[in-house]
């Protein structure tokens, strides 16, 4: 029993370091997205707001609320929400932003504004490499 | 379940959630003011995606706050619609159709 006590003291701690740190890893992708001045470098800034600033806070969030014995049997309801949420969020953020990248530069909505040469761009418009 | 020795109470445990609800209020409002001013339509999307992806932790927290499971349930469904803004709105830049 005392060891099932400890195991949930380093439950919760753990849990209760990885919310502060998601929240502070948030403030800075927050700061980050205006400091960035293109939209494909703001993709980095957004990568640390989902994956710092969403998953980790999520998975503490789990944590915690294995330890909380007030909640009653509804303990188990929120952490299995947000080990679900975690998963799902690993799965499907970096896909969209992937999306959203390919269609923003297919579709020549946002040009790389400070760049040295863009391959891609003159393999759609039908100039080749020369060799 | 009973000697429970390590584990703080209930109200050290609210206090201690509140202060990291603030942090993520804090980020939700410097991210709508990226989606307030942002030049294109993809920042715009970007900063709304990164948004709900907040307001889903805010929830959680906030469910584990108030001692109500049942606020939890709109997490997952939040999050996945963000996921499919994404996929809709790629999808329109590219062909200019929503398609099917």
């Amino acid at each position: 029993m005392v060891w099932l006590s400890i195991l949930e003291a380093i439950a919760y701690y753990l849990g209760l370091i990885m919310i502060f740190v998601g929240g502070i890893l948030d403030i800075i992708a927050a700061i980050g997205m205006h400091r960035f001045k293109n939209f494909y470098m703001r993709l980095h800034a957004a990568t640390i707001g989902t994956i710092g600033g969403a998953f980790y806070p999520l998975i503490g969030a789990g944590l915690v609320a294995l330890t909380m014995h007030w909640m009653g049997v509804m303990k188990y309801y929120v952490a299995g929400i947000s080990f679900t949420s975690a998963f799902f969020l690993l799965i499907t953020a970096p896909v969209g932003s992937h999306a959203l990248a390919q269609g923003a530069h297919k579709s020549r909505t946002v040009l790389p504004e400070p760049v040295i040469v863009d391959r891609l761009l003159e393999d759609e418009e039908g100039g080749g490499i020369e060799k | 379940m009973t000697a429970v020795g390590f584990v703080p109470t209930q109200l050290i445990t609210i206090d201690a959630l509140g202060v990291a609800l603030m942090l993520f209020v804090v980020a939700s409002i410097i991210y709508f003011v990226r989606l307030v001013k942002g030049p294109t339509v993809p920042d715009m999307v970007l900063a709304i995606d990164v948004l709900s992806y907040d307001l889903v932790v805010f929830i959680i927290l906030f469910s584990l706050m108030c001692d109500s499971p049942l606020l939890a349930v709109g997490a997952l469904p939040l999050m996945l619609w963000a996921f499919l803004l994404d996929m809709y709105v790629s999808k329109y830049l590219m062909r200019r159709e929503l398609g099917d």
